[in-house]
Order: C-alpha cells, then structure tokens, then sequence
C-alpha cells in the first residue's frame, strides 16, 4: 500500500502545480530560443 | 590514440563494470530483479531516465546534426514536458496501483490476453532491433575513425555491460546509469570548454555564436508555416515537435518498458513523478547545450581546415574509385576556400568589433558566400561517395564530432571521450534489455508456461533472458550495415512505426472507459499499423507519393487505432476483460 504521504508532492500542496510550472517551463524555454535565434540566426 | 588515453578509456570502463558488480545484490525473485524492489529515491530515477534515453548516438549524432543542419533539432525534445504531465497523471498512477511489472500487463486486465501480447511483441521487436542499432551506431564510427575492428567493437560495446545487468538486474542498471551520467556530463563540458578555448584569442563565445548564427547554424525554431501553410515534410519545427514529439514522447515514456521499467523502479509514486518531471526541465536545455557544443565545433572549423568529407574511410574509398580525380580537384578547392573563409571570418570577427553596421554587412555577405561554395562541394563529394562508381555512404554527420575530438582535443580527454560513447551507449543498451527480458519473462514466459516456478527459478530465468537479449543485440549489430542518414534519427523512424499504435491502444484504455471490446481494440491495432507501414512506404518511393516527416507517424499510429477501434467496436464479436492485473 502506499503512503498517503507519498502522494503530497514536494514543495507545492498539489500535483497541478508542478505540472503547470513544467508547461510554464516549456512556453519560457520555446520564447527564449525563439529570441536566441532572432538574435542570430 | 595515445597510451594516457588508452589508460583513461580502460580504467573508466574497468570502474563502471565493476561499480555494477559491487551493486549487484538484489532480493533474488522478480521485484528484485527487475524492478529494484521499487525502492528507489527519484534522484537516481531521474539519472536512469536520462541515461536510458540519451543514447551514445545522442552525443555522437547531435553536434553533427547542429553541424550540418543547424539546431532545429531540439524542437523534437518539446513533446517531452507535455508529454511528462500526461504521464504523471494517468500512467503513473495507474501503473503503480496495479503494481504491474510491465506497461502491457496492464492491458489483460483492461482488454484481453492477445492485445498484450500484441502490444508486448511490438514493443519486443522495435525495441530489440533498435537496440540493435544502439550498439552498432557508435561502434562503425569508433571502429572507422579508429581502425578498431567492427566485430570486436560491436561485441565490447554490447557485451561488457551484459556482465552487470546480468548480474544486478534493475538496481545494477540504475546505480551504474547514476555514475556514467556524471562522468558523461563532465566530459561533454571539457569538450565544450575546449573548442571555444581554442578559437582564435580576439574571438570569444558570443563571436563565435554570430559566426555560426550568420551561418544558419543557430536556427533553433522554425515555426513550420510556409506562406500560411503547415510545412508537413519539415522533420523538425514547432508544430512537429510539439505534436508529433507529444505523441512520440508518450509513447516512449508512457508504453516503452524501457522507461515504464526505470520509473516503476522508484520506491513510491510521489518519487516515480519528481523524476519525470525533473526529466522534463532537464532533457530540452541539456539537448540545446549538446548541440550548441555542435554548432561552436562548426565555427571551429571556420577558423581552421575542415575535412571536404569527415568519414575517412569512404575518402578511402573514392580514391581507388574511377572519381578520384574529380574528387582531388574538389579537395583542392575545399582547401583553398578554407583559406579564404578563414580570412573572411576573421575580417568578420573584426567587422563585430567596430559595430559598423555596414561593415557587418558587407563582412557577412562575403563569408556567406565562401560558405554556400564550400557547402555545394561538400554537397557534390557526398553525392559521389553514394554514386554507384564509389558505394559508399555519403553521410558523415556521425564522424564530425569525434573527428574534431581526435583531431584536436589533448590526450586524456580523447580517451575519456571515447569512454563516453562507451558509458552512453551501455546506460541505454542495460536499460533496453533489462526491459526486454522483464517483457519475454511476465508478458510471454510466465504466461505461457505452464509449469509453476519458485521465485528462485523466475529470477534465474529472468537473468538467462536477460544474457539471451544481450546476445541478441550484439547479433543484430553484426548484421546492421549502411543505415544511412543519422544513425539517431534511424532508431527515431524505427520507434516511430510502432510507438504510435502502441500508444493508440493505452489511450483507448484510459480514455476510453467504455470500450471493453478486447477484439475491437486488437484488430484496430493491426489495422492502424498497417496504415503506419504504408503511409511510411509512401514517403519513401522513390517519387514519394506523400511528403511527411516520420515525426507524424506517431499521431496518425495512435489515432488510427482509436479511429479503428470505435469503427469495430459495434462490429466484432465482443471478449470479456477480465479485473486488472494486480500483483502482491
């Protein structure tokens, strides 16, 4: 059986909040190479 | 190679193999063996994860894909964090309540016994072929730069990593993973540190990023709309990566039980997700700085003579051709316009300096110019060594980057790179037949046979399976010979035929709570892999008849079997499922 205290994620209260901070991440990562190769490409 | 690089390549081979052993004692029964009895923390699960996915070719490949094409190549790695948060919310969870050993066994319990062996043998047989492939990518390019033996190389590359994964199973595979990762990660910084070490003293990184830039090198996205319409032949741009990436990711981190059996290792689901997800922020800036090494090598060479063609032996080959001579006169050519580029970049970098505009301009025009003419030779000499006169194959992007390591780096550093592409390759090879012979021993042996086993007669079982897929592999590598194009991207197209139907049928079994129709799901499966296969045919005619970049195959794998199943559902006679599999 596992932990209800392993289903608590780290730092954040829920799960979702993790998941949109790693969708936040790729829209933030996307932007900067967007920027990167405008800069010189 | 010189004597200290032989030390350094055999001593960190030496200590891997034997890091493994000495992490070899596991519970002797099949949660040991296989799964690590799930007990371990996400930060050695993340470093299996990555390790199992970056493969020897992920460092050979990528530099001299940024090389030749440019960096677009890391927008294939965006399906990974939309893909992660799928996975953390209906895979993980599922996988581990039902405490499966395998992604397919969950399918019996969810449909029938024959769409999990369905499942399992497509994944047996894209998985064993492909890692068939991973051994033999890196050994034909060490065996060729050089001149090892490709028989021994092949069976050094695939078979010293038998003698721990044999032996410690899941747990040997994550522990020694953990270590070749740190020490891969430390070898790709030196080398990175170096080749912008060595361009000339006045020119400095952000130089050498206008060079390669001004070059087309740098062109990390593209959006994959041409005049308002979606570019479908275009391999990697945005659309491709995030869509077809999306559907290549799930699959592979979602279905592949070389990844389902990395994250199922980890003692709870709170640490089965962190590592996913750490995976997700990690993998598309690491994939960015790999090629980014790619992309300073190619500036690297502005200011220094680069090979007309970067695969020695095929030079070989052309100059006992009857094209010797046209090939000579290039040759000459390439070296005078490597003097010209390099006094081209130089007045470039110097143009940089005075920010004249105009200058700039005029500067950059003229090394473009150098640059398109060296680029038509190169075009034209690797059309001569795929001309049927010389045979050979006309794709060097795999021998650029170790060409640039022997040619330039100090010794030391040679040998350690070349234990790289050693350490790479057995991190993912030990995952992908551990994975193999969890799949032949819970979807195939155990429920074929018919004979009760001991958990000591499954887990010494589990260990022959185990020898028996690395065996397999070394074989397969033997027979694999001129697979052209990026070795990287041909385990990409060979993932692709079958990732997406794969994926299509645990959609179907998550998304889908009302089909429970084993038969409906089963034929969708064979009928949306038929339309993969043939819509792959197509591509590849020689007057194609359809241009698509092997990305979409996914999407279209995955939809077709959803598409097929509610098409047959009402149609085929319906078979029971049975309650989901659960293990104590």
């Amino acid at each position: 059986m596992e932990k209800p205290n392993d289903e608590r994620p780290p730092l954040f209260k829920k799960w979702s909040y993790w998941y949109l901070l790693v969708l936040v991440f790729l829209v933030v990562l996307i932007l900067l190479f967007t920027l990167f190769t405008k800069r010189f490409a | 190679m010189s004597q200290l690089d032989w030390i350094v390549l055999v001593i960190t081979l030496l200590a891997i193999i034997v890091y493994g052993l000495s992490k070899s004692r596991t519970p002797r029964n099949l949660d040991g063996y296989f799964l690590s009895n799930r007990s371990l923390p996400w930060g050695i699960v993340l470093l299996s994860i990555m390790s199992t996915q970056a493969s020897a070719v992920t460092f050979i490949s990528a530099p001299g894909q940024a090389y030749t094409e440019g960096m677009g190549f890391v927008q294939y790695y965006f399906g990974i964090p939309l893909a992660t948060v799928v996975i953390c919310i209906f895979f993980v969870p599922i996988f581990r309540k039902l405490k499966v050993y395998t992604a397919y066994e969950y399918l019996e319990g969810r449909f029938d016994g024959k769409t999990r062996t369905l499942t399992a043998f497509l994944f047996l047989l894209q998985r064993g072929l492909s890692t068939g492939i991973s051994v033999f990518a890196p050994s034909i390019i060490l065996s060729s730069l050089l001149d090892w033996n490709i028989y021994w190389t092949n069976l050094f590359m695939g078979g010293l990593l038998i003698i721990y994964t044999m032996t410690g199973g899941a747990k040997a595979v994550a522990h020694t993973q953990k270590l070749q990762l740190i020490i891969i990660f430390t070898g790709m910084f030196l080398a990175a540190y170096m080749v912008v070490k060595m361009l000339p003293e006045n020119v400095g990184f952000t130089d050498a990023l206008e060079v390669s830039g001004k070059l087309g090198k740098l062109n990390v996205i593209s959006s994959g709309i041409t005049d308002g319409k979606i570019d479908w032949s275009g391999r990697y741009n945005l659309l491709s990566g995030l869509i077809g990436g999306f559907f290549l990711v799930l699959s592979y981190f979602g279905t592949d039980q070389s990844q389902v059996g990395r994250y199922l290792t980890a003692k709870s689901d709170r640490e089965s997700k962190m590592g996913l997800i750490m995976n997700a922020f990690v993998k598309v800036p690491m994939q960015f700085l790999i090629l980014l090494v790619g992309a300073m090598v190619f500036t690297f060479y502005q200011f220094n003579k680069a090979p007309v063609f970067f695969n020695e032996k095929q030079v070989e080959k052309i100059q006992q051709s009857p094209l010797k001579d046209s090939f000579n006169l290039a040759n000459t050519r390439y070296a005078e316009l490597a003097v010209q580029k390099q006094s081209a970049v130089t007045n470039f970098t110097n143009a940089l300096d005075t920010k004249d505009e105009k200058e700039i301009a005029i500067r950059t025009s003229e090394l473009k110019a150098l640059d398109k003419q060296s680029d038509s030779l190169r075009a034209k000499v690797k059309s001569w060594i795929n001309s049927k006169e010389v045979g050979g194959d006309g794709n060097d992007t795999n021998y650029i980057f170790l060409r640039f390591v022997l040619d330039y780096l100090p010794a030391g550093l040679v040998g350690l790179l070349i234990a790289i592409i050693f350490l790479a390759s057995w991190g993912s090879i030990a995952a992908a037949i551990n994975s193999l012979a969890s799949a032949t021993m819970i979807d195939f042996h155990k429920r074929f046979s018919k004979t009760q086993q001991s958990c000591e007669d499954e887990y010494r079982l589990s260990k022959k399976y185990t020898l028996i897929w690395g065996v397999f592999c070394i074989v397969v590598a033997m027979f694999t010979y001129n697979i052209g194009n990026s070795l990287i991207e041909a385990v990409n197209i060979l993932g692709s035929l079958f990732y997406g139907v794969i994926l299509g049928v645990f959609l179907v079994a998550f998304f889908f709570k009302n089909i429970k129709n084993g038969n409906a799901v089963f034929w969708g499966a064979v009928l949306a892999e038929l339309l993969v296969l043939v819509v792959f045919i197509l591509t590849k005619l020689e007057t194609p008849v359809l241009k698509m970049g092997f990305l979409w195959l996914n999407p279209i794998g995955a939809l077709g079997v959803i598409f097929f199943t509610l098409l047959l559902n009402p149609l085929v006679k319906k078979t029971g499922a049975k309650a989901p599999v659960l293990n104590s």
